[in-house]
């Protein structure tokens, strides 16, 4: 059983392809068999992120307009077995994706074995972020704990809520997860920031992460390793709780609380 | 119950465009000045009087896109009935036929005539659309009944369980609607008739949306954005401090929207 999750949020620039990137190293890790796929047509950055930006030959829309198969789009990761990547194309723009093209994809996904599809979705309510969404069992919304990234990822919830194969099919709704990004414990105990608290009421749903404000995600994107792989960071432990969660497991949340300062470092300011 | 008259005037008032109660219930129709081309009035059963003070075209189109275009859809394919007793002279079929037209294109459909005489009559037959007795012009003896319309029947409530998202909107029409779920920020919910939110309301709402003066609206967490009776609207930029997030509940007080907290 093949399911489709997408990373989406309305907003640009909130870290759904660094989420994308991380969940699905996380599964693969796991030893799921994942396909990550870009949806951001034209804009591609997925790939990058991935580290196998010179390994793209054919894209997601070459493979919808049958000029290759999907094997020869596919690209296999080189620090995970089970991990493939289907590139977005850098050329084309989003009215080259259709309906019937993406369902062909994700159908011939599922005949090939692989437990998880993870929709990149790009920024918006287009054409690319529609179809993103309308196939997915599940999606990942992420949202910054700022007021506008909110409201979007309100919005793109009442989507998911109406405009997918499974709320036109009355087929149960596509369930729905909130995870929190470049999340400061420290600007929420100032008040400059929302808490978690403060956006789970507004979404009124639960979060299946919060991954904490950190330098390392740009020295990841920048190195092309996804953030997760990188065991000393706490946005990768973040990620890799997320990813427990999304497979059914109770874990605490971490990185939530202002870490307590030891006595020698407030008395020497280490 | 009376029609409920509906002031179209936009410019004379700095209110918003919204506001669409000008006048009292039974205040004489007649009040309005002539400038106006048409008056658009609430009656029974859900059916909009249209009171035509000219049959020139182009100047009922403006008034009534003007007036449409402020709530697009509370008119989308309203029964109208055309009212003529304002008119200076019996009009030609053709006159009427272009209105119907005019009406139509802005996005209603006209479906009779109110009560007016013999030369309403006369139109009716041969245009081949009935003549509502129970909305007859002002000071007119009172016709004998032809045919009254069926009254309308009164609806469920309109159930809404799932949260109302930011840029979705719940109508419930004819009826009241209910929501037991969170009513999002830049949400809008509206209802003929009462509106009643179990959740938090961050959002707008509407009640009496088609002319309804006595809908009200309740809340269990008041926090709403904009809140309107019947056309009579008030914007919240700030919450009043004795009213946020405590249960609320909205209602018209002869032009004046009145909030108070529940059980109070």
């Amino acid at each position: 059983m093949t399911e489709i999750i997408v990373v989406t949020s309305g907003k640009g620039g909130v870290g759904k392809t660094t989420t994308s990137a991380s969940l699905a190293c996380g599964l693969a890790r796991r030893g799921k068999k994942v396909a990550v796929i870009d949806f951001d047509i034209g804009l591609r950055n997925l790939d990058l992120i991935m580290g196998c930006e010179r390994r793209v030959v054919y894209d997601f829309v070459n493979v919808i307009q049958g000029e290759c198969t999907l094997r020869q789009a596919l690209i296999k990761d080189k620090r995970l077995d089970t991990l493939y990547v289907l590139a977005a194309s850098q050329t084309r723009d989003k009215e080259a994706l259709s309906s019937e093209g993406v369902r062909r994809v994700f159908d011939e996904l599922t005949a090939d074995g692989f437990d998880f599809i993870v929709a990149d979705s790009p920024a918006g309510i287009e054409k690319g972020a529609h179809l993103a969404m309308y196939f997915a069992d599940r999606a990942v919304v992420v949202v910054n704990p700022e007021v506008s990234s909110v409201r979007d990822s309100d919005r793109i919830l009442g989507l998911l809520s109406s405009k997918t194969l499974r709320a036109e099919q009355n087929n149960g709704q596509v369930k729905e997860h909130l995870l929190l990004t470049r999340y400061s414990p420290k600007r929420v105990a100032t008040g400059e920031m929302m808490s978690v608290g403060d956006v789970k009421e507004i979404l009124g749903l639960d979060v299946v992460g919060v991954v904490p404000e950190s330098a390392d995600v740009l020295a990841a994107s920048n190195a092309g390793i996804p953030v997760i792989l990188n065991e000393d960071s706490d946005v990768s432990r973040a990620y890799e709780d997320a990813v427990a969660r999304l497979l059914g497991e109770t874990v605490p949340l971490r990185f939530v609380d202002e870490p307590k300062r030891g006595f020698f470092a407030r008395m020497f300011g280490g | 119950m009376g029609a409920l008259p509906v002031d179209c005037r936009s410019s004379a008032s700095p209110k918003p465009i919204l506001k669409m109660t000008g006048h009292l219930m039974n205040k004489p129709a007649d009040a309005s000045p002539r400038e106006h081309a048409v008056e658009i009035r609430f009656g029974q059963a859900g059916l909009v009087q249209l009171r035509l003070h000219t049959t020139d075209p182009g100047s009922i189109l403006d008034e009534l896109t003007g007036r449409t275009a402020t709530a697009p859809h509370f008119f989308e394919r309203t029964a109208v009935c055309l009212d003529l007793s304002l008119l200076a002279k019996p009009p030609e079929v053709e006159e009427i036929r272009a209105v119907i037209e005019i009406v139509r294109r802005a996005g209603m459909l006209s479906v009779g005539f109110a009560q007016g005489g013999a030369s309403v009559e006369a139109l009716a037959i041969e245009l081949d659309l009935p003549v509502f007795t129970h909305i007859r012009a002002p000071n007119k003896p009172l016709p004998v009944v032809q045919a009254a319309p069926a009254p309308e029947p009164a609806l469920p409530a309109l159930m809404q369980h799932q949260p109302v998202r930011s840029g979705q909107r719940v109508y419930a029409r004819n009826r009241d609607l209910i929501v037991t779920a969170t009513v999002a920020a830049g949400a809008e919910v509206m209802a003929d008739g009462c509106v009643h939110i179990y959740g938090p309301l961050r959002g707008r709402v509407m009640a009496g949306v088609h002319g309804d003066t006595e809908a009200r609206v309740f809340c269990q967490a008041f926090n709403a954005e904009l809140v309107s009776i019947a056309g009579v609207f008030r914007v919240f930029e700030t919450i009043p401090a004795d009213l946020a997030g405590v249960p609320v509940q909205a209602w018209l007080a002869g032009e004046d929207l009145r909030l108070a907290k529940i059980g109070e």
